[in-house]
């Protein structure tokens, strides 16, 4: 009952979008205001429909109704409620209703208001939201369907949405169990997290396309979407982070990172986004690089849709993948038709998206930045060429060849390295125009700290000169960007008569996006202590140790003690769990328990290493193997990861950042005017 | 767009929308063929597994042979192995399936095979060496083995056959003991 009721609601909402979509169009080419309005009030209603949907199939997941094949594949009776209703997006049938709903949400929270300012955008946003929409529920209504229930067909089982002549239903006694890897708290807001990020780039997307069909090509649908694409940026950026914590902490392999194909997939998006959120700042400065933000938010959006694709399509060998669907040919066909459309409006507006200014100086803030979008875009190529090696290969020799984690290691180092010494120098230039010797003046103190501390590092830590590199450039903008708030607070204090203190917090909360950005610069630096740390440094050992004896690795001792193996029947989980002994240079730390969690139900297992974290260096112990008849030996894996703590503590303050900049602090409405006033009467300083 | 192209002081010139369109174009016809090897039909369990071929990497061999086929081991328990030296769950099952080989090799009844999927010859020897592997290994040339086993997931994926060539269960992802993968090969005796 509840199954066919959701399926039902899925549809009637599935049939409102496409009725969207016609009026949008319609209303907009004949200028029927009503329509448009019809249209949107149709985009609204959305919303509460998918919301239903969603909550059908939620009671089908709370409540064991395993006739449903997704509730069957997801869930299983020993799981407790919130991952049962977390399981939604657990398979793909649950994680497809989960994108149009997100989706829904995110387009009636646009198009609430009515746009009365920008009333010619609201029909074509509508458009490609509902657009969207339409894929994503055709392919749960007619491909995907979380509702198809198991019935009973002469004797054999058949999932089927509809009872079948002279069927019965056929309930199994459990659930198979959502997979164990994806009992994480991590790994339960890590998709979300991701799916969130994509859906929101959505919105800027639909602005931009409607701006390129209406011709109005200012930089009004930039202003419009600013919010969103930082909203966006963080979701993205947080997904992917947890994603890295995640595999730190349950996959047991030693690392955040692995270069996989899925990884990159989620990657690339996050990388035209970024380039995007800064080359926006130049159109609404000094109206320039209108192309390169048209090409960036298309190139963002196909990205969303491909990497999506790529995860559920099985086209690139990947440890991600989920298991091969029907659903690739339709993804494919709405990658192609949508990136067609939009370059083919791209070409058409390409007159009207000329710049307003000429770039002057090479050494201008818009040089810099421009040149910072170029180093992401050669990282984004060489992540794309990356992800398709294999297939070009496939295609021109017939053998597949894959390039691994070097590869990228390798390719993208010297570029993330040229961005990081981008960071320290464009906060110091100026709009418009800056010489090397303003340049210069403005840097020399940052950049001396910065060596002597490079120097004190060679001296006491490592003579690993790429290491150093990566230091130096770590400690220059730091320096650099800490000098800005410094220098952005006295100014301030001197003028305003304010202490030193208020004077920053009115100064960063006047600049939210500025300040917040630069707090991010810093966070980055941070993060890239522990990557620089685990790339540079990692060391590690594997032994087999009866019980007593002792590993030796990077001035730690770790002295295998005990094994216990025990069945937690109430979570359905076997524990195996090994105890050891941590010495520091002969001093006891205390203990660690690597263990193995076998999941009875889904026959799967779980590797939990021991970890030991410090911000010198985390001590990461796996437990491997072990001789189950005799429970004397057993085969460890021991990492030391140093400075890899700062990578979290990292992310943590970028977060903090970003929330800082996204903020919403007043009425976007009057803030867009009153900026828009500010804005020009302030343009031709060099501040901002 | 007849527009922009008669005012090429502006427009995109022509010679460059046709390079654009090349490009994208043919990016997006690479993706398709990426695809269409993905929608093979899948390899089913209780029903015989088509004949491939396999040639063992250099040090590696069976019964003297370093090239054979599958249906020359009929009659034998086959354990195919997809594996790849980029794959760090492989790593964590490999010390596990070489002991389990130790443990079968000189009964003659079981075969371990390796199928090394999307690799360099260099990693793949890398990785070999790394765990010490001694039972027979064959890269997956033109991923012909992968297709016809049709790879689920990723890897690391086993496949158990039967004497008769009759696929009978598929293991997706690391074993986690040798246990594990004894059960598995007696499940099949």
């Amino acid at each position: 009952m509840i199954a066919e009721f959701g399926y039902g609601i899925t549809l009637v909402s599935f049939l409102v979008a496409v009725y969207s979509v016609v009026a949008a169009v319609y209303g907009a080419t004949k200028k029927s205001a009503s329509l448009v309005e019809s249209s949107r009030r149709g985009m609204l209603l959305t919303f509460p429909l998918i919301t239903i949907a969603a909550g059908s199939l939620i009671y089908l997941l709370v409540n064991n109704h395993f006739e449903v094949a997704f509730v069957y594949e997801v869930t299983s009776r020993s799981m407790p409620t919130y991952l049962k209703i977390t399981a939604w997006w657990g398979g793909q049938a649950g994680s497809l209703l989960f994108w149009s709903w997100l989706l829904a949400a995110f387009a009636s929270a646009v198009t609430i208001r009515k746009w009365d300012r920008d009333i010619e955008f609201l029909p074509w946003v509508v458009m490609v939201c509902s657009v969207t929409l339409v894929f994503f529920l055709g392919m749960v209504v007619f491909y995907e369907n979380p509702f198809t229930r198991y019935w009973l067909v002469n004797g054999n089982v058949e999932p089927h949405m509809f009872q079948p002549a002279l069927a019965t239903i056929f309930t199994p006694q459990d659930g198979n169990g959502l997979n164990p890897l994806l009992r994480h708290p991590g790994m339960v807001i890590h998709p979300p997290m991701l799916y969130l990020g994509f859906v929101s780039y959505v919105i800027p997307y639909a602005f931009a396309m409607a701006a390129l069909i209406t011709g109005r090509t200012d930089d009004r649908w930039i202003r419009l979407t600013r919010r969103w694409s930082l909203w966006a940026w963080l979701f993205l950026s947080f997904g992917l982070v947890l994603g890295g914590r995640w595999a730190y902490d349950v996959l047991g392999w030693g690392g955040y990172w692995g270069w996989d194909p899925v990884e990159i997939a989620a990657f690339m998006p996050w990388l035209t986004g970024t380039a995007f959120l800064h080359s926006v700042m130049i159109q609404e400065k000094r109206g320039m690089l209108k192309h390169w933000n048209m090409i960036l938010v298309i190139l963002t959006y196909a990205l969303v849709i491909f990497g999506t694709f790529l995860t559920r399509s099985g086209v690139l060998s990947s440890v991600h993948a989920f298991a091969n669907s029907p659903i690739g040919p339709l993804f494919m066909a709405f990658v192609s038709a949508t990136l067609i459309a939009s370059i083919a409006l791209v070409i058409y507006r390409w007159p009207q998206l000329r710049g307003e200014t000429e770039m002057k100086s090479m050494l201008s803030r818009e040089a810099l930045f421009l040149l910072n979008n170029l180093l992401f875009m050669s990282v984004l190529v060489i992540c794309f060429w990356g992800v398709m090696f294999p297939l070009v290969s496939e295609l021109f020799t017939g053998q597949k060849v894959t390039v691994g984690p070097p590869f990228y290691e390798r390719a993208t180092a010297p570029i993330f390295a040229g961005l990081m010494f981008l960071m320290g120098v464009a906060p110091l230039s100026a709009w418009g125009h800056s010489t090397v010797k303003t340049l210069g003046r403005a840097m020399w103190k940052s950049a001396l700290i910065a060596l002597v501390v490079t120097v004190i590092l060679f001296i006491t830590y490592t003579m690993n000169y790429i290491a150093l590199i990566g230091f130096f450039l770590i400690a220059l903008v730091i320096f650099v960007t800490a000098q800005e708030f410094w220098r952005g607070a006295r100014a301030r204090q001197r003028s305003q008569n304010e202490n030193f203190f208020s004077a920053l917090s009115r100064l960063m909360g006047r600049n939210r996006r500025r300040y917040g950005g630069y707090i991010i610069h810093i966070s980055m630096m941070l993060m890239a202590i522990g990557i620089l740390g685990m790339e540079a440094f990692q060391t590690s050992t594997q032994g087999e140790l009866a019980k007593g004896d002792a590993l030796d690795i990077s001035g730690y001792t770790v002295k295998y003690r005990e094994l216990a193996s025990w069945d937690d029947t109430g979570k359905g989980v076997n524990f195996t769990r090994a105890t050891m002994d941590i010495y520091k240079n002969g001093i006891y730390l205390g203990q660690l328990h690597p263990r193995i969690d076998y999941y009875f139900d889904s026959q799967q297992n779980m590797t939990i290493p021991g970890n030991r974290s410090t911000f010198k260096d985390d001590l990461y112990i796996i437990l491997v193997d072990w001789q189950p008849t005799t429970a004397m030996g057993a085969t460890f894996k021991i990492f030391v990861n140093p400075l890899v703590n700062w990578l979290w503590v990292g992310s943590l303050l970028f977060l903090v950042g970003i929330i800082f900049a996204a903020w919403p602090d007043r009425d976007p409405a009057e803030e867009i005017s009153r900026r828009g006033i500010s804005l020009s009467a302030t343009q031709p300083s060099a501040a901002d | 767009m007849t527009e922009e192209t008669s005012n090429a002081k502006h427009g995109v010139p022509i010679w460059t929308q046709v390079v654009i369109w090349i490009f994208v174009v043919g990016l997006l016809g690479l993706v398709a063929f990426g695809l269409r090897r993905a929608q093979n039909p899948m390899a089913i369990v209780g029903k015989p597994v088509p004949d491939f071929n396999l040639v063992f990497y250099e040090g590696y061999e069976y019964n003297g042979k370093k090239e054979m086929k599958l249906s020359d081991l009929q009659g034998k328990i086959i354990v195919v192995n997809i594996w790849a030296s980029w794959c760090k769950p492989c790593e964590q099952e490999a010390p596990d399936l070489q002991a389990a080989w130790q443990i079968y090799k000189d009964g003659n009844d079981v075969v371990f095979v390796g199928v090394d999927y999307v690799d360099t010859p260099a990693g793949a020897n890398e990785y070999l060496t790394k765990f010490n592997i001694s039972f027979p290994n064959a890269p997956d040339l033109k991923s012909n083995i992968s297709s016809i086993l049709n790879r689920q997931m990723g890897v690391p994926e086993t496949y158990i056959i039967d004497r008769k060539g009759i696929l009978q269960n598929i293991k997706i992802g690391p074993f986690s003991s040798v246990d594990e993968i004894k059960s598995m090969i007696q499940s099949v005796q």
